[in-house]
């Protein structure tokens, strides 16, 4: 089957698709409706497409991108959040997604899972500390760990569909073949 | 799984100067929403006046899932729970009749001593449209706004008791801030006692209790209700009981539980300026005290520097106000003239002869 990057409207369909993926992410776990009785938080869904794209394809998801999906998750998550703590945990789990790309690249099966799991525990972490910094006071650490955890369980689910799609639509860097 | 067979497009490092001018400006922004913390807000409430309708669609099939799911953990403790809630009502049958009473003695009061009425309290009706709960920010959506006098600071309550408040307000709906939202930082007063205190939400089940004075001492238990300090908020409103915490201090065991509300009330509180009681006869000493009232003093003609009685020259306006008048000031009044028995008009004193 051809790759829909093959083709001239298709190459730019694949140029926008991790970052649109990140945006519809960020939409869907910020939408104001529980499934499960608020029993959980919602999972970082926009850090999935942030980490996959990030480590096969950082040409398509640069940090530029990672500051945006998180101003993004700061804006929709609701009033009386501070602006851009998303923003920067986003930036730092990049940025430690950058520093470990060969190592995280060369994971596979549950390793990969510990990869993503190390790159969202940076940016809970990050969150967590700017949070309470902002307020001056120490938050109770069960939340974050909960929307860890969310999200961690999560990315097995995500990285299959995440997968299918960077194999039709998005592929390799052209100069990788 | 993941990324195992995926090729790197590009080799690590490549990015370290773009990765810290992102962080310093994402630092700068913090900074920045801490100096101006409604940076997001009216955008964030364009967004939701836009999304109103689709969550009201959504969220209907939804809702009974939601609440399915949310009472799952409820489903172990069914005939526990069952014995409890019986218990609890008999008890709280015998608070009705004793709270009846009381109210009625109360009122009888009330009329006895001309108390200050309670200040009026409006409540505008809105359903719960939206629920967030993520770790560091509570906060539910309601379909009213501006357009049904909405207003941030507004306090929410629902049947049991308060929930949150009004955080921002779009024009058909509304972001509050519930209490256990880390943002949240209300007055209280804790009964009996009257010990004033601060509650704070720090995202857990139960808000902490700071109190203002460190002389007190608290008891598991205790009432705690709105303390109606800022003027934003009616005193009196029930919010919960206090509980001890296992880690040091009080927190507060909420009423209300915000995340099976679904119809809840916003309250307009208009705190009036108390106007002292009007004069009634009764209270003026020498009538109480039995004697009839003094009578007012005869007319003393007003008269000229020469000695002879002024009077109005043709063509002044008699109606004209005086210099006193014009203020706004009216001129004294004799005792009298507050009494039941009012003093003749023709009796009532002009100095200026004016009127």
């Amino acid at each position: 089957m051809e790759r829909a990057g093959g083709m001239i409207g298709g190459r730019i369909l694949s140029a926008i698709t991790p970052v649109l993926l990140g945006a519809l992410g960020a939409l869907a776990a910020n939408f104001p409706i529980s499934f499960l009785g608020n029993l959980v938080p919602p999972p970082l869904l926009s850090l999935m497409p942030l980490y996959f794209w990030g480590i096969v394809r950082p040409d398509l998801m640069s940090p530029f991108w990672a500051f945006m999906l998180g101003l993004l998750e700061d804006f929709l998550s609701g009033p009386g959040s501070p602006p851009g703590v998303w923003a920067a945990s986003y930036v730092a789990a990049y940025a430690f997604l950058d520093s470990q790309r060969d190592v995280l690249a060369g994971l596979s099966g549950l390793g990969a899972l510990m990869g993503f799991a190390l790159t969202a525990l940076v940016a809970c972490v990050s969150a967590y500390l700017i949070v309470d910094v902002y307020h001056w006071r120490v938050q109770p650490l069960a939340p974050v760990l909960a929307e860890l955890a969310v999200t961690v369980i999560a990315y097995v689910f995500a990285v299959v569909i995440l997968g299918g799609i960077h194999r039709r639509v998005v592929g390799p860097l052209r100069s990788d073949f | 799984m993941a990324n195992g067979g995926w090729k790197i497009a590009r080799r690590r490092g490549g990015a370290q100067l773009p990765i810290a001018l992102l962080a310093a400006l994402a630092v700068a922004l913090i900074l920045i929403g801490k100096a101006q913390s409604n940076l997001f807000d009216r955008a964030r409430a364009n967004v939701t006046d836009w999304a109103a309708p689709a969550l009201q669609v959504v969220r209907t099939p939804l809702a009974g899932l939601d609440r399915w799911i949310g009472s799952i953990g409820n489903l172990f403790s069914v005939y526990q729970e069952n014995l409890r809630l019986k218990e609890e009502n008999a008890r709280l049958r015998q608070w009705q009749n004793a709270a009846v009473v009381l109210d009625g003695r109360v009122k009888r009061y009330q009329l006895l001593l001309h108390a200050v009425p309670d200040p009026a309290l409006q409540t505008v009706m809105a359903r719960v449209i939206g629920r967030a709960n993520r770790p560091f920010l509570q906060t539910m959506i309601l379909d009213a706004g501006k357009a049904q006098g909405v207003k941030p600071g507004q306090g929410v309550i629902d049947a049991r008791g308060m929930i949150g408040r009004i955080f921002l307000a779009g024009d058909h709906t509304a972001w509050v801030i519930l209490l256990t939202d880390l943002n949240s930082r209300i007055p209280v007063s804790i009964e009996p006692g009257n010990v004033q205190a601060i509650m704070a939400g720090d995202n857990t089940g139960a808000p902490t209790l700071d109190l203002l004075s460190q002389n007190v001492v608290l008891k598991p238990g205790m009432q705690v209700v709105s303390s109606g300090d800022g003027g934003l908020l009616p005193p009196g409103l029930a919010i919960g009981t206090v509980v001890a915490d296992p880690s040091g201090g009080f927190r507060v065991a909420l009423l209300a539980d915000p995340a099976s509300s679904e119809d809840v009330n916003i309250v307009d509180f208009k705190q009036k300026a108390e106007a002292p009681p009007a004069v009634s006869p009764a209270d003026l000493p020498a009538t109480a005290a039995g004697l009839p009232p003094a009578a007012p003093p005869a007319p003393i003609p007003a008269t000229a520097p020469n000695g002879l009685p002024t009077t109005t020259p043709p063509g002044v306006n008699a109606g004209a106000p005086q210099p006193a008048a014009a203020n706004g000031a009216k001129p004294p009044q004799p005792a009298a003239a507050n009494t039941a028995k009012p003093a003749p008009s023709d009796a009532t004193p002009d100095a200026g002869g004016a009127e």
